[in-house]
């Protein structure tokens, strides 16, 4: 999916430190941004993704570091001298300004002829779908209308790199799934190459081709949405994309030729079809166990691998999903069951079968 | 049965009929007291001063506005006053921008310093400039002495002068509260976009700051005009109307002459309010919301940058001297032309006198201000009857107005039966109670804009009556408005002026007027020493202030979620 990326650096952070006085809230930030793609800082308030973004910006000054823009170092530009353009989370669009006049004031300002400037602002309009609002006032036109309009005024001028401060995050829920899709889609469209900054972090695996997950000012991890979710470096990331059910235990053989790992736990043995290579037999290991990847059955007493019992504490039904509460021992386990066609068996059970899944990913423990 | 009965008794009421009429009336009767009070001491007066104008020997006559209209001296007293208005307007605009822009954008260092020294005029009294002006360039002038200078500061330039450095305050705080809520973001996308900091300012940040901006310079104006200290210690020769009309009543005893130039001096302020409330009429730029973020410094280029720092210095600079020397000059006779080193001024007994007597004036006028003004309050935030934009509008112009009009208004309305208050404290207190009503009701409108309605009708609600919610809910709650409203009245009344000048009898001084006749007569160490007493007393007042509310979270208060 990342493959159509051209393999250049768009945007190179090396090092980058920030502090506030004695504060520090950058702690050493490296990245390359290849061109065409979207990176998303994704992290809890506060782990400095903002800053950041900022930083890129121009509008925050660097204490350390370097940070590279098609090969230029640009640490000393001011933003209006800098090729990155930024999309604030208000859109700080122009209250006396109309919608065109906001997406032609980069264009104005840069000199743009009279002429010019009203046939690109025409297309941009026509691109956000909004060619018939060009007269209109700012505070006339609907959230999701001036979240196009900022985005139409900040890739005006085709920035070498687009920055996107929580875009969405001032949107419902339902206008912001349509929003995120068509950026999505303009963003490949004019191969713009964008960071995305968001504390959602669905949000931040749907749109992006690489997620950078950030906590107290460090980069954690940079992955693909998949590598990401799939196989999280820690406990930390494992937790924040997503609900994770943790199993301790540890590895007590390793079939060098297949793969085939057994894991002794408080709660039994698990086979695992082992991906890592940085794992041996005697490891102390978290089981990284999604609930979706749980299979959840009647208790008929059948011993089978894999397959523990529990009790059933919560079971609440949705629609498309159930989620389940299973208490097995000392351990309260998540799991959502998909497509729940025979809810009402599990309405009234106590006693059910649990199932974990042969692909699991494994974080080693450090001694 | 016994629930029955019980809820026949709610419903018939308490059984005393006298109560039952005051729970469902309270609010009304309240208003009502209110509206007679705001009506005898405050509209009446002005009335006073109106008919006054247009009144002779001989029944209703214009001959007086035809006098004013078609005399030079008028015309250009009038003709005075509007320029120094206009003047101090733009100059105070400028220098407060300066210093507004420089505290919300420029660097951090430099904002909390030119913050503290661009408010600090306002600890002291007004007139304090013109003192200043006095000690540096007057005819004995350290300045004027050094150089040997033969100049005349009496006139036009020295009250241009003396009044931009004190309204600097009011023009900075209103400024830098403009910009403070401008989305810092919008700035920052212009910038972004690709423009220099004199094309955001241009383009973004002036247009954007127009409201505030013609706010400010209305109520500047306004202020300016009326302001009546520095202009009747420096003016000299040069007449203005707010000092000619104190001369015209004190010097000639010629009231009919000074209530015109008081109707002269109201009539700017009447047309500015509603021009000000018609241009302002729903053009407010309000931006989308998301936190607001304190800006961060720009790098700000040098065409901008350096006019900014040549105006904050030396507005601020020339605050700094004026302080200093008025406190040098507190401890000489003469600073400059005697070089002994003394306490005496400090000591001066009819200074001291002057401000024990003015402790009492604003102790009483404070205590009297601050239960009317929440009680004004409660009527013009909860209250639902005819006349309550009229309550509110008369309680708030009282600032407004020139001080040297009520001053007339009080003489002409309170010196005679039915009412005679002439030559006690009482008349000073009134006065400065309803001069500085404005300050209390605020206080009061705020506090009560925090507290939801729900509490009271929660109070109601299980059973409590409007006395009662009223005694154990309200009150309690607006408590520290009535403090607030307390410590601004009393500071407020302390150091002005223009009215209390009318009013002061021969053997009842106070201390402004203290400093006001020192400074004329050239005694310029008791006129210093006693200012930097009621400035003490002002900075000892907002200690208080800022003690309590610390103590209570006055400021914060029960903050209710807004719905």
């Amino acid at each position: 999916m990342s493959g159509e990326a051209v393999e250049k650096p768009m945007l190179i952070l090396k090092d980058v430190h920030k502090f506030y006085g004695n504060n520090e809230v950058l702690k050493g930030i490296s990245l390359e941004v290849k061109e065409g793609e979207l990176v998303t800082f994704v992290g809890p308030s506060g782990c400095g993704k903002t800053t950041l973004l900022r930083l890129i910006g121009g509008f925050t000054e660097i204490s350390a570091g370097d940070i590279i823009l098609d090969g230029k170092r640009i640490n000393d530009l001011p933003p209006n001298l800098r090729d990155t353009r930024i999309c604030f989370q208000n859109y700080a669009l122009f209250p006396h300004m109309t919608v065109a006049e906001n997406v032609g004031y980069g264009l104005r300002i840069n000199g743009w002829s009279k002429e010019n400037i009203r046939a690109r602002v025409n297309d941009l309009l026509e691109m956000v779908e909004l060619q018939a609002f060009g007269d209109r006032m700012i505070d006339r036109l609907s959230g999701g209308q001036q979240q196009r309009v900022a985005f139409a005024r900040a890739i005006s001028l085709e920035p070498k790199v687009l920055l996107l401060d929580e875009p969405l995050s001032n949107l419902d829920a339902n206008l912001r799934l349509i929003m995120r899709e068509e950026i999505r889609k303009l963003q490949k469209r004019l191969h713009i190459t964008t960071v995305f900054v968001t504390h959602d972090q669905f949000e931040a695996m749907a749109i992006s081709d690489r997620l950078v997950v950030m906590r107290d000012g460090l980069i954690e991890q940079v992955g693909s949405p998949i590598e990401i979710y799939e196989r999280p470096a820690n406990r930390f990331i494992a937790a924040f994309v997503g609900y994770v059910n943790f199993i301790d235990g540890r590895i007590t053989s390793i079939d060098k030729a297949t793969r085939s790992t057994l894991v002794e736990t408080e709660h039994g043995r698990f086979e695992i079809a082992l991906e890592q290579d940085d794992i041996d037999q005697g490891d102390d290991v978290l089981m990284v166990v999604r609930p979706e990847s749980i299979t959840l059955s009647l208790d008929f007493g059948i011993k089978r691998p894999n397959v523990v019992c529990g009790t059933l504490k919560s079971y609440m039904y949705a629609g498309s999903l159930a989620k389940c509460t299973v208490v097995i021992g000392t351990m309260k386990m998540i799991v959502d069951q998909y497509n729940p066609s025979d809810a009402h068996h599990f309405k009234q059970a106590e006693k059910v079968e649990v199932e974990i899944p042969r692909r699991v990913h494994l974080l080693k423990k450090k001694r | 049965m016994a629930r029955a009965e019980y809820s026949l008794k709610l419903q018939a009421g308490s059984g005393s009929r006298i109560k039952d009429f005051l729970n469902a009336n309270l609010i009304n009767i309240l208003a009502a007291l209110l509206f007679l009070l705001l009506a005898f001491f405050l509209l009446y007066p002005i009335i006073a001063v109106l008919i006054k104008s247009i009144r002779g020997p001989s029944g209703f006559t214009l001959e007086y506005y035809r006098a004013f209209f078609t005399k030079n001296y008028y015309y250009r007293s009038l003709f005075n006053t509007l320029l120094l208005g206009t003047i101090n307007t733009v100059v105070c605009l400028v220098i407060g921008f300066c210093l507004a822009y420089m505290t919300t954008r420029g660097p951090y260092l430099l904002r909390k310093p030119l913050k503290v020294i661009s408010l600090v005029p306002l600890i002291a009294p007004p007139y304090l400039f013109a003192l200043s002006l006095i000690i540096l360039f007057g005819r004995n002038g350290l300045v004027t002495r050094m150089f040997d200078l033969h100049w005349q500061l009496y006139g036009f330039a020295g009250v241009v002068i003396s009044q931009t450095l004190a309204f600097i305050p009011l023009a900075y705080m209103m400024l830098e509260n403009t910009l403070m809520s401008l989305n810092p973001n919008l700035e920052e996308s212009a910038y972004d976009m690709g423009a220099s900091e004199a094309t955001i300012l241009r383009t973004i940040t002036i247009p954007l700051m127009a409201p505030g901006l013609l706010k400010a310079a209305l109520l500047i104006f306004v202020m300016t005009i009326a302001e009546f200290g520095n202009a009747a210690i420096l003016a000299g020769r040069t007449p203005f109307l707010a000092p000619d009309t104190y001369t015209m009543i004190t010097g000639e005893s010629d009231f009919n002459m000074g209530s015109v130039l008081s109707v002269v001096l109201i009539a700017p302020c009447i047309i500015i309010f509603f021009v000000h409330n018609y241009l302002l009429e729903g053009k407010k730029f309000t931006t989308i919301g998301g936190k607001p973020v304190a800006s961060e410094p720009r790098k700000i280029t040098p065409i901008i940058k350096i006019p900014l720092i040549i105006v904050t210095t030396m507005a601020t600079g020339a605050i700094f001297i004026c302080f200093a020397v008025v406190l040098a000059a507190s401890f000489y006779k003469i600073l400059g032309v005697t070089d002994k080193f003394i306490l005496a001024n400090y000591l001066d007994f009819t200074s001291n006198q002057a401000i024990a007597n003015s402790i009492r004036v604003s102790f009483v006028a404070a205590v009297i201000g601050a239960v009317i003004g929440v009680l004004l309050a409660y009527v013009i935030v909860r209250g639902k009857f005819f006349g309550r934009t009229f309550i509110e509008m008369a309680s708030l112009s009282g600032f407004a107005l020139p001080g040297t009009v009520l001053g007339i208004g009080y003489l002409l309305a309170f010196s005679a039966p039915p009412l005679k208050l002439t030559g006690g404290i009482m008349i000073l207190a009134l006065n400065c109670v309803f001069r500085f009503l404005a300050v209390g009701v605020e206080a009061g409108i705020s506090k009560l804009h925090q507290i939801h309605i729900e509490i009271e009708e929660a109070s109601a609600d299980l059973g409590a009556s409007f006395l009662t919610t009223f005694y154990k809910i309200v009150l309690p709650i607006m408590f520290p408005a009535f403090i607030a409203g307390f410590i601004y009245t009393f500071m407020t009344a302390i150091v002005s002026l223009s009215a209390v000048v009318f009013l002061v009898s021969p053997g009842f001084q106070l201390a402004a007027v203290k400093i006001f006749d020192a400074a004329v007569y050239g005694e310029i160490g008791i006129a210093s020493a006693t200012t930097i007493k009621l400035i003490l007393i002002v900075m000892l007042c907002m200690a208080v202030l800022n003690y309590i509310t610390k103590k209570t979270r006055l400021g914060s208060g029960l903050k209710q979620p807004v719905a």
